[in-house]
Formats: C-alpha cells, structure tokens, sequence
C-alpha cells in the first residue's frame, strides 16, 4: 500500500469514527483503538527509520575522514621519502664528488698517486699482466725557473691532455711527481707498449705553450718494463724507474726498457 | 602578559658537524637554521624548536620569519622541518603573516631543488635565494 493510499484509508477511518451516525456502533470503539495503535506504531517505525539514517549518515562521515585523514598521511609520507632520497642522491653526488678530487690530481685532472697506487694493488691480487711506463720531461726544471711556474705548468696541462688523449680507455695515465708522469698498459707487452710510448713522445715534441712571443717545446725520456708474474708493484716500478735513470745518463729525449725489446 | 615577553626562552643552539646552528629571537619575530642536521636524537633537538614556534604562534600576532641555510637533512630532519612548515601553514591559513626564505649555495643547486619540494604545499611566501644567509 503506498503512503497516499495509506493516507486516504485512515482519513475515511476518520471520517466514519467522527460521524454522530456511528457513535455507539459495537465495532465504534475497537475501530477508534486500532486506529490509535496504527498511528503510534507508525509513529516508532518512522523514528526507527530516521535513527537508522542518522547513524548511517554519521558512519559515512567518520568514513570520509579516516579516508581524507589516511590519504593526507599517505601523501605526507611520499613528500618525505622523496625529499629524504633526494638528499641521499645528494650525498652519493658529494660523495662520488669527494672520491673524484681525491684521486685526481688537481692540475693536471690525471690520477694522482692514490689511484695509480690502489690500481697497481688491483692488477697484482688479480696476478694480471701489464707494461709500466715512467716518463719525465727533459729539463723541466729550466723552464720553470726560465720562465716561471706558470708556464711550467701550462705545458704539464697540455702535455697530460696530450697523453690522455693518445691513450686507451682501460690505460691509466697518472702524474707520478712534478714533472713525471706513469702509464699502465693494461694487458700488454713490452713491445706494444714501446710502439704507443715512442708515438707518444712525438705527439708531445709538437706540444707548446708560448711564453710572450717564444713558443717552448720540450722532449720526454722514458722507462719501460713489463711485469714479471708475482711481481710486486714495487719491484716492477723500481725497474721502469731504473730504464727511466739509464735513459737520461744515454742523453735524454729517448726511450728504454729492462729488459730491452 | 607583555606583547614581547616570551613564553619559553629563545634558542640560540650552537652548530656541530652533524647538527645545525638555530637561533630563534621572539622579538623580531625570527628563527633562523644553519649547516647540516643528522643528529643522533632529532626529536630531541626539533622538539624544542617546534615548541617554539608552536608557542610564538600561539602568543603573538606579529609576523614571523624563518632565515634557513641548512644543507643536509636526514629523514627525520626532513620530518621535522615539514612540521614546523604544516604551524606555519595552519598559522597562514588563521591571517597571519609568516614567511620562509631559504638560502642556498649557488654551486649547490640540488639543495634548491629540494626545497622547492618542501615548498609544495606552502601558501605563504617562501623564497628560495641563492644566497649565504647572514649569521
């Protein structure tokens, strides 16, 4: 029955109860008390009805809050670990940073004797072969006190470019001291090695810096030797170390190995 | 109560390797931050700063200021510093006037970057400066 025809029926019900015609009808009285027990019955069921929607209601708000409240936390908690992994990639940048400066030499960008050292260490725990080279510029000294220590120095950068540029990716080249610098050559004979050395001092005999209006050019000797098996790395830079004196006593501007090729 | 008498003293922490320098002054309505923060106890050290805040907000009605230079921050410094950022927040959304500026060093400009993402939900003017902060 809907709500009008439902209406309609209690207004007829009424409507007879107030008519004068009926009153004392034996059925007057149990119409009049049904009539009232419908209503107050309605009455609790519509109450009923309106609670059970408040609560509802109230259930879907705490809902929406804890939903609103977890997504604002949740968001919150992605800003932070995006936040703290960026200062982590910083740290790993200023780390990676700090290792770079550390093993480089500072003017001429070449490894310094940090690396060259931990990379001598690497190639005799792998027991790995390799061809040192120890060069030296001939008369450096002279030029830097001819002609000061920036030129000097100008002509260290272009010579380190120089080698760095004549060298393979998997060759090291290092500054030793002032005005020596090292090459490794990483799996390689002494006569292959003697082959890029010598090319190399050519490249570098075309290298210069000009002071004013001179243009300065200088020569290399060099000493070579190639790792004996279970040669410590400083027996094996001890004798390119030797090569290299012999080379300088033999007039300089030339390169030799121990033991020759 | 004096407008200008504080509820709590102001902070004047001393910077160390892993903790930053705070300076907090209720009268100029400033806190300022400086160097890096990975201390060993953050909450311990933030706490303090955030009840500062907490309660100059609380008392006052004048502007307030936060000068930082800090560089690196560990995740519960990040956390902390969100906090005081979400008073700031609140305190702007209530009509009053606050402001961040953050200094950083030019060569660095990760740190930048990575206050631009703590400035992501902040209303009130917040200013990234390429800058060294004054002391």
């Amino acid at each position: 029955m809907t709500e009008h025809e439902d209406a309609a029926l209690l207004r007829r019900v009424e409507a007879l109860l107030a008519d004068p015609d009926h009153a004392g009808h034996p059925l007057h009285e149990a119409l009049a008390e049904l009539l009232a027990r419908h209503r107050s019955q309605r009455h609790q069921l519509e109450r009923l009805v309106s609670i059970s929607d408040r609560y509802q209601q109230l259930a879907m708000e705490a809902r929406q809050v804890t939903q609103k409240r977890y997504e604002r936390s949740l968001r919150r908690q992605q800003k932070l670990s995006r936040i703290s992994d960026g200062y982590q990639a910083m740290m790993r940048e200023r780390n990676k940073a700090l290792h770079r400066a550390s093993t480089l030499d500072p003017l001429t960008q070449l490894a310094n004797r940090r690396l060259i050292d931990e990379r001598l260490r690497q190639f005799e725990v792998a027991d790995r072969p390799y061809t040192l080279a120890l060069l030296d510029i001939d008369h450096f000294k002279r030029i830097n006190d001819r002609h000061g220590h920036d030129v000097g120095d100008a002509l260290l950068v272009a010579i380190a470019e120089t080698l760095r540029e004549a060298l393979r990716d998997y060759d090291l080249c290092g500054r030793w001291g002032g005005e020596e610098f090292l090459l490794l050559f990483a799996e390689t004979g002494l006569d292959e090695a003697w082959g890029i050395v010598e090319r190399l001092r050519e490249s570098v005999a075309d290298v210069g810096v000009s002071d004013g209006n001179r243009r300065l050019s200088v020569t290399l000797s060099a000493g070579l030797c190639e790792r004996f098996p279970g040669e410590s790395p400083a027996e094996t830079l001890q004798r390119a170390d030797q090569a290299l004196l012999r080379a300088k006593r033999d007039g300089r501007n030339r390169s030799l190995a121990q033991p020759s090729p | 109560m004096d407008d200008t008498t504080p509820m709590i003293p102001d902070l004047d922490i001393p910077g160390s390797q892993s903790t930053p320098a705070i300076q907090s002054r209720w009268q100029q309505g400033r806190l300022a931050m400086q160097g890096d923060s990975y201390p060993e106890n953050s909450y311990e050290l933030f706490d303090q700063v955030i009840a500062w805040v907490r309660d100059y907000l609380a008392t006052e009605r004048r502007p307030l200021h936060l000068a930082l230079s800090l560089v690196y921050l560990n995740t519960s410094s990040v956390k902390a510093m969100m906090d005081i950022f979400d008073l700031l927040e609140e305190a702007h959304l209530e009509g009053r006037e606050v402001s961040v500026t953050w200094h950083y060093d030019p060569r660095n400009e990760r740190i930048a970057e990575l206050a631009d993402e703590f400035r992501e939900d902040c209303s009130y003017p917040f200013a990234i400066t390429p800058s060294v902060a004054p002391a």
